[in-house]
């Protein structure tokens, strides 16, 4: 074990444990003053971001855990981009909520962001499991947040999923330390150098994937997310998964694999989210869609294709959370997410609705919005690979990005079909949050270079132009397009309607024909353990007895024995020594 | 005369002179207290000087102290190294908690004209068993051993005013410990018939190289004397009922200090005097100790389990903690070594807390019984407490200092290629999961007799004493650096001393 000074400053100095500090303080501050919580907890994410400001790039609080280096803090060009944009998701989650009096969930606002700092700045593999464990533990809170039963029960099977990527994560890391010797988080890559699949690879890159949710890994998202509080699904929709990416970034970069679970990812949520009524649910849909073009970037792994995947995990998280708000702020004006119940609200809340569309425009990255900026780096990577399947996959996600979140969310919020609600316009705190995503949105869009600096590979920008013509057209022949084919469907009324159902996903299989299975399954081994039982228990009762017989109070082994008899054991000792002394 | 030079003698000369002045102090004026109170500074000034003595062994290496300056071999010597600071310092230390804590307690249990003696025979029987650890000389080891032992018969046989089958327990353990005593002393005049020499480090150089059926025998007489005097199974019987029916503060402190001291005995003959490489050791090791240890590991733990009293249970889970000290010294290795050393500092501390535990019981329900242990963690949430987390580490749970023992035994025994001796550590750990948590159980989850009076928490004279026990449980459970290091220096000079 370490020294103990080493570990407490090294914990000290950990920006993570600043968060998780100012959460734990944050959560014993009494109900009755809860209006300083969450102002006592931005002073904390401010201390934080000054903290990881003032270390700068480096390797801190290296310890030894039995012998083995870990680096509990390391900030990297690929750490710091995310750890710079998970500071400003959190004081932003801070900030939209800020009313909130709810313990549980303010603890978690920052304790789970925290988390998944620790992770994303984690120079070895046991930092990086305990972070990911108190991710998958801190998110929970907002699963259970609004505890009904049906939010308790999908909590129970959200945590399962997580606790399941955490063990597979730590399986992982005994591989990779048998395999290197070494528990230093770095590439890992899912081939040796054969090209043969490697075990320790494929097991991490199945944990990550679950966390990043890969296509038929993808349920727990849609199951859990939308079942928080309006609130509550901001905050999950930035971390677990931008995590998730982060850690494929760093462990596999380049594995061709990723570029094809990528392109899968792109694609089919944008079915299902044209035909889901619940907006959260869309939105939802929608962050699969949106991790699957950072994973295409990380597959091909290029210096430009990393810039373009991590970068547009940054301003994916902007964005993105800058429409769970909007949809956040409806729902907690009107209390329903459903497309159907919802429309006209434009009337009401034309601040949101023009954040709204900020936000959808960033995402179906139109030119001057931040979307436009990094996306391209991705469609550009595919294109120098000349990867043309892929591109075209991209191309047409791209048009399903605009079409889903885009159009739909802005659509059947604020305009649609008139639901005569007349809420009031979002309270302050939101439209500050929301104002600043916004504001955020524009100013990358329209002066990239601050984040390209950030970007983990900068040199690989230095002849990269945005504004190119080149792709400002393609990208807007694009979208023109696919408006006008929105537009089209509309009128002849071949869009999907908003109609209230419930759609199958893929997790039918496992939650009807699965479940029969495993009952099925639990009852064949309940019957083969009664019968195991009923012939093992009599003999484990008969030989429970013969041990009572013996070490019982009133037993051999505990009676209180005459003198004689001790000195007689101590006899047939001393003559066993003695025999042993002689022979040896 | 520089005082400090003679810091050695002081643990023995001090309290072996005040003993007497204890006894002549009024028992029964201002309720015994004076006695008490003279007794404890006595003890707190001793456990001053053994802390300094390992600190000054641990910084500047071995001392040897020639008492009345007269030259080893012949004359007497003290000779402390990192081992036996140790233990000083462990024997020391539960003495300094054990007497304030005993106080209230003895008041309770025994006759209170005897409280007088009983002060006096305490600090004998401490300076009895500091002296057999601090001894460099294999002769002065009985004498000491017998001081310490004829007051603890003593101090057994208070318990009569309470219970008289402490009249029984004591004539049992006065008889065994008698044979323990002789088979010892037999041991030592034959090593002393063939080499001339009573000095340890003497007995060493004369016997090197000897092959001799003299020595041997003599080995044998000394490892099972002592071994007895540690109750070592099969030759534990008299110790259950000597624990049970002692005075329960007596109890808490012979508990936590006597059988560590013989173990450290054998272990100090094994390697200062006779050294690993006799050809008797490493087959006394492989056929004698490690058999041996084993079956109390787990016929002791498995007595433990279906016991009705409290005290007889810890008496039966100390014989079965002795085991895996003495387990861990039959591997023959130095991480078995210090594990052994570490095992036997850190056991002191849980059986010294759960005995006192078991004294504030005593003391507010009147019983030892488990019965008595029903519904406690509501009326006594302190003690219960305390009872629960030096509980958790005889288990070994971590953040606790069983947790360090445990961790260092299976280290050594996969170090020195015995996994299946690492599988019987665990194995039977589970058994110490069942005994403490049966009576945890009964704490936490059974309620009190509806009949049960309304009782108070132990006196805090009791619970301070018992709080730092408790915690020193703690502490050294997350830093291990006095007791892991020191235990792995001693462990490398007693080895290096055996080569």
């Amino acid at each position: 074990m370490a020294g103990d000074n080493g570990l407490l400053s090294a914990l000290a100095m950990n920006p993570a444990v600043i968060l998780t500090v100012g959460a734990v303080l944050g959560a014993f501050v009494p109900n009755g003053f809860a209006a300083i919580r969450r102002p006592l907890m931005l002073v904390f994410v401010a201390m934080s971001a000054f903290q990881l400001q003032r270390l700068g790039l480096g390797e801190y609080g290296a310890l030894s855990i039995f012998g083995e280096p870990v680096t509990m803090l390391r900030i990297d060009p690929l750490s710091r981009i995310f750890a710079v944009v998970f500071h400003i998701a959190a004081a932003l989650n801070l900030i939209y909520a800020w009313r909130s009096r709810d313990r549980a969930q303010d603890f978690a606002t920052l304790a789970y962001p925290a988390a998944a700092l620790g992770g994303v700045l984690a120079g070895d593999l046991v930092t990086l499991f305990v972070w990911w464990e108190l991710a998958a533990m801190t998110s929970a809170f907002f699963v259970l947040g609004p505890g009904t039963r049906a939010t308790f029960l999908a909590a129970m099977r959200y945590l399962t999923i997580q606790i399941l990527s955490g063990v597979l994560l730590l399986a992982g890391i005994v591989l990779v330390y048998r395999e290197t010797g070494s528990l230093a988080f770095g590439e890992i890559g899912l081939r040796d150098g054969a090209g043969a699949i490697k075990m320790s690879g494929l097991v991490m890159l199945l944990a990550f994937g679950i966390k990043a949710a890969f296509p038929l890994l993808h349920n727990w998202v849609q199951d859990s997310y939308p079942k928080a509080d309006f609130a509550g699904t901001i905050v999950l929709s930035v971390f677990t998964t931008k995590l998730a990416v982060a850690s494929l970034a760093r462990a596999f970069p380049g594995t061709g694999e990723l570029v094809y679970i990528g392109a899968v990812m792109t694609i089919f949520p944008i079915f299902f989210a044209l035909i889901e009524n619940d907006l959260k649910k869309v939105l939802c849909y929608s962050i699969n869609n949106q991790i699957g073009f950072m994973v295409i970037g990380i597959g091909f792994g290029t210096a430009a294709s990393m810039n373009g995947a991590v970068g547009y995990a940054f301003t994916n998280i902007i964005f993105e959370s800058l429409l769970f708000m909007a949809v956040g702020a409806a729902i907690y004006r009107t209390g329903t997410s459903k497309a159907t119940e919802l429309g006209g609200l434009y009337r009401t809340m034309p601040v949101t609705m023009v954040f709204c569309i900020i936000g959808a425009m960033s995402i179906s990255a139109f030119p001057g919005f931040a979307g436009f900026v990094t996306k391209g780096l991705i469609i550009d990577a595919a294109g120098e690979a000349h990867a043309f399947w892929i591109w075209l996959v991209l191309l047409f996600a791209s048009a399903g990005v605009l079409e889903h979140a885009g159009i739909k969310i802005p659509y059947f919020t604020f305009f649609a079909h008139d639901s005569a609600r007349r809420p009031k316009e979002a309270p302050p705190a939101m439209l500050i949050a929301m104002g600043i995503s916004a504001f955020l949105c524009i100013a990358i869009g329209v002066y990239p270079e601050p984040l390209y600096a950030l970007m983990p590979y900068p040199e690989a920008l230095a002849d990269y132009h945005p504004y190119a013509p080149y792709h400002v057209v393609e990208q807007l022949q694009l979208l023109l397009w696919a408006v006008l084919a929105f537009a089209v469907l509309i009128l002849i009324k071949w869009y999907p309607a908003e109609v209230p159902s419930a759609n199958l996903d893929t997790d039918w299989f496992y939650r009807v024909p699965g479940r029969d299975l495993f009952i099925w399954a639990v009852a064949a081994v309940r019957a083969i353990w009664r019968l195991v039982w009923r012939l093992a228990s009599t003999r484990f009762m008969r030989a429970m007895d013969r041990i009572y017989a013996v070490h019982g109070p009133e037993g051999a082994m505990a009676r209180s024995w005459p003198t004689g008899f001790m000195a007689l054991a101590t006899a047939v000792v001393l003559g066993l020594a003695l025999f042993i002394a002689f022979i040896s | 005369m520089n005082i400090l030079a003679q810091l050695p003698v002081i643990p023995i000369i001090l309290p072996l002179v005040t003993a007497p002045l204890a006894m002549l102090m009024p028992s029964e004026k201002m309720g015994g207290r004076a006695p008490f109170v003279f007794a404890t500074f006595v003890v707190w000034a001793v456990f001053a000087a053994c802390a300094g003595l390992l600190h000054s062994v641990a910084t500047t290496g071995p001392i040897s102290y020639h008492l009345g300056d007269w030259a080893p071999p012949i004359g007497i010597e003290y000779r402390i190294d990192l081992a036996n600071a140790l233990v000083l310092t462990l024997v020391s230390g539960i003495a300094a908690l054990v007497f304030p804590f005993s106080y209230e307690s003895i008041r309770s249990e025994i006759d209170r004209r005897q409280i007088s003696y009983f002060y006096a025979a305490l600090l004998i029987c401490m300076t009895g068993l500091l002296g057999v650890t601090i001894t460099g000389d294999a002769f002065n080891v009985f004498v000491f051993l017998e001081i310490s032992s004829l007051s603890t018969y003593a101090l057994v046989a208070m318990g009569a005013d309470k219970d008289r089958r402490a009249l029984t327990a004591s004539f049992n353990y006065l008889v065994m410990g008698t044979i323990g005593a002789t088979f010892f002393v037999i041991g030592l005049g034959l090593l002393y018939q063939a080499t001339g020499t009573l000095n340890m480090a003497d007995l060493k150089i004369q016997l090197a190289g000897d092959k001799n059926r003299m020595v041997e025998a003599g080995f044998a007489f000394i490892v099972v004397g002592m071994g007895l005097k540690a109750a070592m199974f099969p030759m534990h019987l008299w110790m259950p009922n000597a624990y049970a029916y002692a005075p329960s503060a007596v109890s808490a402190f012979i508990a936590a200090t006597s059988t560590k001291v013989a173990v450290y005995v054998i272990i100090r003959f094994i390697y200062t005097v006779i050294g690993a490489d006799f050809s008797f050791a490493p087959a006394a090791f492989a056929w004698l100790i490690a058999p041996l240890a084993i079956a109390g590991m787990f016929f002791a733990s498995g007595v433990a389990i279906f016991q009705d009293d409290v005290k007889r249970m810890l008496a039966y889970s100390s014989v079965g903690q002795i085991g895996y000290m003495l387990f861990g010294v039959s591997f023959g290795t130095e991480p078995g070594l210090a594990a052994s050393l570490v095992h036997l500092f850190n056991h002191g501390l849980m059986k010294g807390a759960l005995f006192m535990a078991a004294a504030c019981v005593m003391l507010r329900v009147g019983s030892h019984n488990c019965s008595a242990y029903a519904g406690l963690a509501r009326r006594m949430p302190f003690t219960a407490g305390a009872f629960i987390v030096s509980g958790l580490s005889l288990i070994g749970v971590p953040l606790t200092v069983g947790f360090i023992s445990k961790w260092q035994l299976l280290a050594a025994a996969f170090d020195s290629g015995r996994a299946w001796a690492g599988f019987l550590i665990v194995a039977s750990s589970f058994l110490a999961v069942i005994y403490v948590g049966r009576v945890i159980e009964l704490m936490v989850l059974k309620p009190a007799p509806a009949d049960a009076p309304e009782i108070k928490e132990a006196p805090l004279s009791m619970l301070v004493p018992m709080l730092i026990l408790v915690a020193a449980n703690v502490y050294f459970g997350l830093h291990t650096e006095l007791t892991v290091d020191l235990s792995e220096r001693a462990a490398h000079a007693l080895m290096g001393a055996g080569r």
